[in-house]
């Protein structure tokens, strides 16, 4: 939605429209390499000034694949919900209660801080009944009633696995590809490689719930841009009276009084500019009146008050609560009708290293229905079509509880060596089951997806090469999946 | 298809060479002249070659490397009798055929690597090889060399070093250079680029009116000694030192690291010289006579983030530390990106893997935690940084407790007498009935099938789990000849509130205790939080690695006291401990005995300066056998735990210890006694008996009490200190670091420079090997960045990268010229900056005409001046500056503008704006939490201080709009000019004083009219309708003069924040 320029080698917006006029991509660029096209190219197209090679933009710009995805809408469940007590059905642990975990199933491989140290590690588990669901005869808890109802949709991925056992580290590595911080996140690489197709809104917005439990803190760097533009951020918008910052203008002052005012800010720009003829001026102007936009727009956009009230019923009674899971739900649902590229909602509250019973019923109860009646919702749109929904957090749960056990109470601690996750929608196989676990949900025994697989897949659905959407920093082309990932081609529909 | 046609013809032929793609061809013929490996061929081959066939040796493919000639010219390993480059012979060089291949098997680079050649860098790697493929040393790593740049004459004339050097340039392009900038535009450049503030209305007028010879020059002495030029300097060094008020990673909690800003503010003030700023900062605490400033300057090494979530494994956030400061250190001082070599061999830079751990050696040696504090305590090692004040007080204190020492001795030595008497009378008698010490006893648990205390049984202790989760039965078992308590390493005993000594006081505690064979690590007991975490505040017995650790802390592991035992600890039999302390926060006074034996113990750390208790009303005491999340003692067994508030003797820690008893010497006559046999008896009286020495000791223990009363509220700065013995370094294999590979000893890379043997390995060798006179990055990297703070970009683009990947410099010449006139002068940085700012090349008008700016839209031949958009800084400042809301107080702790509502919530804190006029402070000062950046300074692309960064990001965005529009930074900064214009009588001059203050000039008349129709109608609009003005006029904390029609006022301060709208105060021209 910005403008940048002078550092990155990339097409403006501007450029990138005459060569979408000029071109049909898919033609054009089908089967042949992109060298050859891109040096064919030159042929029709002026160099922009920027001094990259014209290839390298059109690499950097434009889908390779035809994309099944328009949009992502990402359900991020902060803190690692256990699997155990959500999809990943394990019988056969029942009559282990309280054993010791085997060590032919550990592996002596690495435990967190928290639980390394721990004498025993009894296994436990779920203290909650499962049942199998739907023509694809999914198994769900039946913590999830709701997203029972709609597992056709779903291809439940069980065979997740992160190499990183902390939250800092694993939700950081979930979000941009590497553990540290400083590089882009998803939305930020799917704005940067794919643009905006809406004027008036940011290409990433995030929403955070605010009736989850803050457990585990949330870190701005998760939807920052890192090296990208930072006109690739995503935006956080806000349940209250300054969605986004800074937006709403001085109480009283409204929205004609600033057209005026900045009417005459752009007369007075434009006589600045005279002497000077810098065309930096005429790129604020424009970004001033797509503040102006946003001023309109997003108020608009975040006011659900006026959705029927079978959308309201459908979503749940928490949904009425500006902020909550199931409000965003609904909000993210009109920001895709409004095309906005990537929507990514924050539900803290997974962290269940003791209490975990309790505090899964409460967390299952908020985030159920909404999750469900998003796919229902943008279903009877016709937009599940080309969106594809996804659902997880950054890692899995022990099957051994940390600290104490009794059958009402236990805990689990992090777990990466598997956990499960959801998509539906776009390009995925719907009523899908992908990937398993072994008796004892600790090691991946089918079908394993990295997150870096996870990433590649999600690119490919947008329509991008995950090796090719790159970008020069400090000398090293980077991308979202560093060197590896491959794209799981088994759950593509 | 037709396209595909069009690129399979190949047509011509360069003169005897081979044949070649008419593209490449149609390229090749254009280039005349000769070509320069480092300026034009390694560009290409760095970039799409050298990922595999360069420095990195485990990714070479084919065993061909071609980042050196030797390499590249000899055979193929692959391919016998082939060579990749002939020099001279296009026909014979494999790299050749290879590029303009169409096969995609054969062609490179390889269609997977998703990279590939343009026409034109095929055409001149082919010309290249042509003409010798001779290949230079990468510039960046020879030492340079000033040369005096040729004379001008004509419109290129010039006096001036730089501009010699700029026109040159110039000339050979035929493109003349822009005249002076106007006064006003010249003087708000000036004053924003050396103070970081614009001039004032005075200032300007001053400047205006003075037309002598050397006016501007004035005007840079003047600026040059105002102490905001320390702040403007800070700003950018900051980012380059990462520096931030929170420690980053998940929990992100605050600290305070100002004392180092406000070193940085003062070394730039006071011009210190460069190689000094650097000194300091990498080794400031290992000079000569290191004053407290210098050890504050290495404070640089510590303001990397830090980590203190509850499961991350201490080793692996210790050595990110580490790697942190290698790579800042790489990154601040050379621009080479050191920190690609920590898994691999860096791909484009001759820095090995090895090269990297060498490097890290350098900053290995600090005693730190890699998991730090939960709770705000800072971590360590930190420095104590008394005010005056507290200063007195401490060294008062200082000097009574050495009186009192003193006194305490002639005490005991008066009181031999009194022994001797005692002795004599059979005194000692009494102690025949006493099976253990009863002097000082405090509480004893028997542990034989109760945990409650045998000298009160209203003490009792409870098994716990966790955190202090109750509800566990203790388990007892058999042993030393009844019931004994056994523990699983997961619950602990805890003595609830028992055994709580500040490290003013003296203690001893005693426990039978039978450990596994089984047991390498594990807590034996402790007297802390439940939970383990490296940052350990207390006193703990502890076994390590088969070895018992004391350990006493204030917070581990640099605030503290740390003894090892030389030898592994006997298993699988009952032994006895105790542990002793005399309360003088001294390693010597702190120890253990193993079945009344002293325990021979290494000293790993005598450093305790702060209390070792909590201070909270509910202090956790003494807990036995386990602590949450830490490895506890499993399958252990203790009994008869003995608590005592004072120091036994040795006698009395033998009877303890069944060894001996006090029988064998009450039953005694006095002249059965043998002498050592008095002298055990000598000492038990003058420690546990006679009242005078009591009574002395009583007052010693209280002024050492009053000494860390008063050491509490000192603050603290983290910085460097060694190890006493420095840490092994080995090479970790993928960057990984529970995976050690060889190990590896302090050194630099010798392709950047060899490092000097008159150097020491250390530190301060490293500082001086950086600033020593053939290092050829240092200085050249310093001007860069000075140039890139005065020209927008630095001759070297790249300013974070002097690698192979980095920008090849805009004018070598001249950036070699002021890198060694830079260090000649002394290492001179204001007299760097008054070199670059009195040139011709800087005062330059910055307009660029059309054609210009399509020729050189980034102004890298300085054929004009230097135009910019303000920076986050500058921009808030600017405002506060112009509505004279601004404190201009420099230094000390940061401060907390306006922030919207909420935004500290994602990350579990809450932010509370300051109330005082400490929020109209330069935005230097505000408070950087990592997580959670200032939305104002980060809209502006300020930087989040994650890591080192040499270079911001430049956007212009609609969020930068809506910020300058309705942030009460700036809106309040509005409604202030706003009232102040309101007072003025006459509606123009208002107008035009706002612009000249937000926009250093005054305004033209047809901005004033533009500005005087907006100020009119939005004056009818707030008079037919005052309600508009409320919001406006209620921003901020400033009120606004009751007695001025607020419809005025409204409508002026709409007035005044258009023009801080607006493109003549938002960009620097």
């Amino acid at each position: 939605m910005g403008n940048h320029h002078h550092d990155e080698k990339r097409l403006a917006g501007e450029d990138l429209k005459g060569l979408y006029q000029k071109i049909d991509r898919r033609n054009f660029l089908g089967r042949t390499a992109m060298g050859l096209g891109a040096i064919a190219l030159q042929q029709m197209l002026p160099l922009s000034s920027s001094g990259a090679t014209l290839e390298d933009q059109i690499m950097k710009a434009l889908p390779s694949i035809a994309p099944k995805a328009k949009r992502v809408v990402f359900l991020f469940m902060a803190g690692g919900p256990s699997q155990f007590e959500t999809f990943d059905y394990k019988p056969k642990l029942q009559p282990l209660y309280g054993t010791q975990l085997p060590d032919s199933i550990r592996k002596g491989q690495r435990l967190t801080g928290m639980s390394a140290n721990q004498s025993s590690l009894p296994v436990v588990p779920s203290t909650y009944a499962f049942k199998q669901h739907g023509k694809s005869r999914t198994w769900v808890s039946e913590l999830l009633p709701y997203t029972a109802q709609v597992v056709d949709e779903l291809c439940v991925i069980k065979s997740m696995h992160t190499e990183q056992i902390n939250h800092d580290p694993a939700i950081t590595f979930f979000q941009t590809g590497h553990q540290l911080p400083g590089r882009p996140s998803i939305g930020s690489w799917l704005s940067y490689g794919l643009g905006s197709d809406n004027k008036n809104l940011p290409a990433f917005i995030v929403l955070i719930s605010k009736d989850a439990s803050k457990d585990q803190p949330l870190y701005a760097r998760l939807w920052g841009n890192g090296f990208l533009p930072s006109e690739h951020q995503g935006v956080q918008f806000r349940a209250g009276k300054d969605p986004v910052l800074f937006l709403k203008d001085p109480e009283g002052y409204d929205g004609a009084d600033r057209k005026e005012m900045l009417e005459h800010l752009r007369k007075l720009n434009e006589i600045q500019n005279e002497p000077w003829g810098d065309p930096e001026v005429n790129a604020r102007i424009s970004q001033y009146e797509m503040a102006f936009r946003m001023q309109t727009s997003v108020p608009e956009i975040m006011d659900t008050s006026k959705e029927p009230a079978e959308v309201f019923d459908l979503y749940g009674p928490a949904s009425k609560e500006n902020g909550t899971f199931a409000a965003n739900c609904i909000l993210a649902r009109k920001l895709l009708e409004k095309d906005v590229r990537f929507v990514q909602l924050y539900h803290q509250g997974w962290d269940h290293h003791g209490g975990l019973p309790k505090n899964m019923e409460q967390q299952c109860k908020q985030i159920d229905q909404p999750s469900a009646a998003l796919i229902v919702d943008l279903k009877r749109r016709g937009m599940l079509e080309d969106t594809l929904v996804i659902w997880g957090g950054e890692f899995g749960r022990t099957v051994y509880s940390q600290g104490k056990i009794s059958p009402d109470n236990y805990g689990r601690d992090h777990h990466p060596r598997c956990f499960t996750m959801w998509m539906a929608g776009a390009g995925v196989k719907p009523g899908f089951n992908y990937g398993a676990t072994d008796d004892f949900s600790y090691n991946i025994i089918k079908n394993p997806v990295h997150i870096h697989d996870f990433q590649a897949t999600l690119l490919h659905l947008t329509g991008i090469d995950h090796e090719q959407l790159t970008y020069k920093f400090q000398g090293r082309r980077f991308r979202l999946t560093d060197v590896h990932g491959h794209v799981v081609h088994d759950i593509l529909a | 298809m037709g396209l595909i046609a069009f690129l399979m013809v190949t047509a011509a032929i360069t003169d005897n060479g081979p044949a070649m793609p008419a593209d490449v061809a149609a390229e090749y013929k254009k280039i005349t002249g000769t070509l320069d490996y480092n300026q034009h061929v390694k560009p290409i081959l760095s970039d799409k070659c050298f990922a595999c066939h360069g420095p990195d040796k485990a990714k070479q493919k084919a065993g061909l490397r071609l980042d050196q000639s030797k390499a590249a010219y000899g055979p193929l390993p692959e391919s016998p009798g082939m060579f990749a480059i002939v020099p001279g012979n296009l026909k014979k060089s494999e790299v050749f055929h290879r590029i303009i291949s169409l096969d995609p098997d054969y062609l490179m680079p390889t269609p997977e690597s998703h990279l590939s050649l343009t026409a034109k860098e095929k055409a001149i790697v082919a010309k290249w090889i042509d003409q010798g493929a001779i290949y230079q040393p990468h510039w960046a790593f020879v030492k340079p060399v000033k040369k005096d740049p040729p004379a001008l004459d004509g419109e290129y004339a010039a006096d001036h070093t730089i501009d010699r050097f700029v026109r040159t340039r110039l000339k050979e392009m035929n493109i003349k250079p822009a005249k002076q900038a106007s006064k006003e535009l010249l003087l708000r450049r000036l004053s924003l680029d050396l103070t970081g503030l614009p001039p004032t209305v005075e200032e300007i007028d001053a400047f205006m009116a003075d037309n002598s010879a050397d006016a501007f020059e004035k005007q840079v002495n003047r600026l040059l000694a105002s102490p905001h030029y320390g702040e403007r300097m800070a700003t950018d060094w900051l980012d380059l030192a990462r520096f931030s008020d929170s420690h980053g990673y998940t929990v992100d909690r605050l600290r305070d690291m100002s004392p180092y800003r406000d070193w940085v503010i003062k070394a730039y003030n006071d011009n210190l010289r460069y190689d000094r700023f650097i000194h300091e900062q990498l080794a400031g605490d290992m000079m000569p006579q290191a004053s407290r400033d210098m050890i504050i300057a290495t404070a640089f090494n510590r303001n990397h983030q830090q980590n203190l979530e509850g499961g991350i494994v201490e080793e692996e956030f210790q050595t990110e530390y580490v790697m942190d400061r290698t790579n800042t250190f790489g990154e601040a001082f050379m621009a080479m990106s050191v920190g690609c070599a920590r898994c691999h061999d860096h791909k484009y830079d001759p820095i090995s893997q090895k090269n990297y751990y060498e490097l890290f050696g350098f900053f290995n040696n600090v005693l730190e935690a890699g998991q730090i504090s939960w709770n705000e305590d800072m971590p360590t090692p930190t420095l104590l940084l008394p005010t005056e004040k507290q200063e007195e007080v401490i060294a008062h204190i200082n000097e009574n407790i050495e009186a009192q020492e003193n006194k305490t001795m002639k005490t005991i030595s008066a009181a031999t007498r009194n022994a001797d008497e005692w002795i004599a009378q059979q005194g000692y008698k009494k102690l025949g009935t006493e099976k253990i010490p009863l002097p000082g006893l405090m509480a004893r648990y028997l542990f034989n099938g109760t945990l409650v205390s045998e000298t009160d049984t209203s003490k009792k202790g409870e098994m716990k789990y966790d955190a202090g989760a109750k509800g566990d039965k203790p388990v007892f078992t058999n042993g030393r000849g009844g019931q004994v308590l056994l523990l699983n390493g997961d619950t602990y005993l805890d003595l609830n509130g028992i055994g709580v000594f500040r490290k003013s006081e003296p203690f001893s505690i005693g426990v039978w205790v039978w450990i596994p064979k089984t047991m390498k690590d594990g807590v034996i007991f402790h007297k802390s939080e439940a939970e383990r975490l490296y940052n350990f505040k207390g006193f703990h017995v502890n076994m390590k690695n088969d070895r018992l650790e004391i350990l006493m802390a204030h917070t581990a592991p640099s605030n503290a006291i740390i003894k090892l035992a030389e030898k592994d600890v006997a298993r699988d039999k009952w032994i006895h401990l105790t542990l002793t302390y005399d309360g003088s926060s001294k390693a010597s006074g702190f120890n253990l005995h193993q079945d009344g034996a002293l325990v021979p113990m290494e000293v790993v750390k005598d450093k305790l300066y702060k209390d070792i208790i909590f201070f909270r009303e509910k202090e956790p005491g003494i807990q036995i056998g386990g602590w949450w999340r830490g490895v506890g003692f499993k399958d252990g067994r203790v009994s008869d735990m003995v608590i005592y508030d004072r120091q036994l003797t040795t006698y009395e820690i033998s009877v303890l210890a069944n060894k001996t008893t006090w029988s064998t010497l009450a039953d005694k006559n006095y002249n059965d006694l043998t002498d050592n046999e008095k002298k055990i008896l000598s000492s038990y009286y003058l420690m546990a008996v006679d009242t005078s020495v009591r009574n002395e000791m009583t007052q010693l223990k209280k002024l050492r009490t009053s000494l860390s009363d008063s050491m509490k509220g000192i603050k603290q700065l983290m910085v460097m200190e060694e190890m006493s013995k420095p840490k092994k370094t080995n090479i970790l294999l993928r960057g990984q670091y529970d995976q050690p590979g060889t190990e590896v000893f302090p050194n630099t890379p010798t392709d950047i420079l060899p490092y000097p043997a008159s150097l020491p390995r250390n530190r301060l060798g490293l500082a001086k090997w950086l600033t020593h006179e053939d290092h050829p990055l240092t200085s050249r990297v310093a001007v860069n960045r000075i140039w890139q703070q005065f020209f927008g970009m630095g001759l070297v683009k790249s300013s974070e990268d002097f690698g192979n990947q980095g920008n090849l410099p805009s004018n070598p010449q001249l950036l070699d010229w002021l890198a060694v006139e830079f260090r000649e002068s002394g290492w001179d940085l204001k007299k760097l900056i008054r070199l670059i700012v009195t040139s011709e090349t800087y005062k330059q008008d910055s307009y660029a005409s059309p054609a210009l700016r399509e020729l050189d839209p980034e102004n890298s031949l300085l054929a004009r001046g230097p135009s910019g958009r303000l920076t986050a800084e500058m921009m808030r400042d600017n405002a506060l500056a112009a509505s004279g809301l601004i404190n201009k107080k420099i230094g000390g702790e940061s401060m907390k503008p306006y922030q919207p509502e909420g935004l500290w919530e994602i990350n579990s804190a809450s932010y509370k704006a300051d109330s005082t006029d400490a929020m109209y402070r330069r935005s230097l000062y505000i408070i950087s939490k990592r997580t959670v950046p200032h939305p104002t300074m980060a809209t502006f692309d300020a930087s989040e201080r994650s890591s080192c960064l040499s270079r911001r990001q430049k956007t212009n965005t609609p969020l930068q709009a809506l910020v300058l529009l309705n942030d009460p930074s700036f809106l309040e900064a509005a409604k202030v000019m706003g009232e102040k214009m309101s007072r003025e009588a006459n509606a123009d001059y208002a107008i035009r004083m706002a612009c000249k203050k937000l926009t250093g000039r005054d305004p033209s008349s047809k901005e004033l009219e533009v500005l005087r129709a907006l100020q009119r109608t939005e004056l009818e609009k707030f008079r037919a309708n005052p309600d508009k003005a409320k919001g406006l006029l209620n921003v901020g904390i400033y009120q606004i003069d009751k007695n001025i029609d607020r419809a005025l006022i409204a409508s002026n301060t709409i007035v005044a924040s258009t023009i801080m709208n607006s493109d003549a105060t938002i960009t620097k021209r």
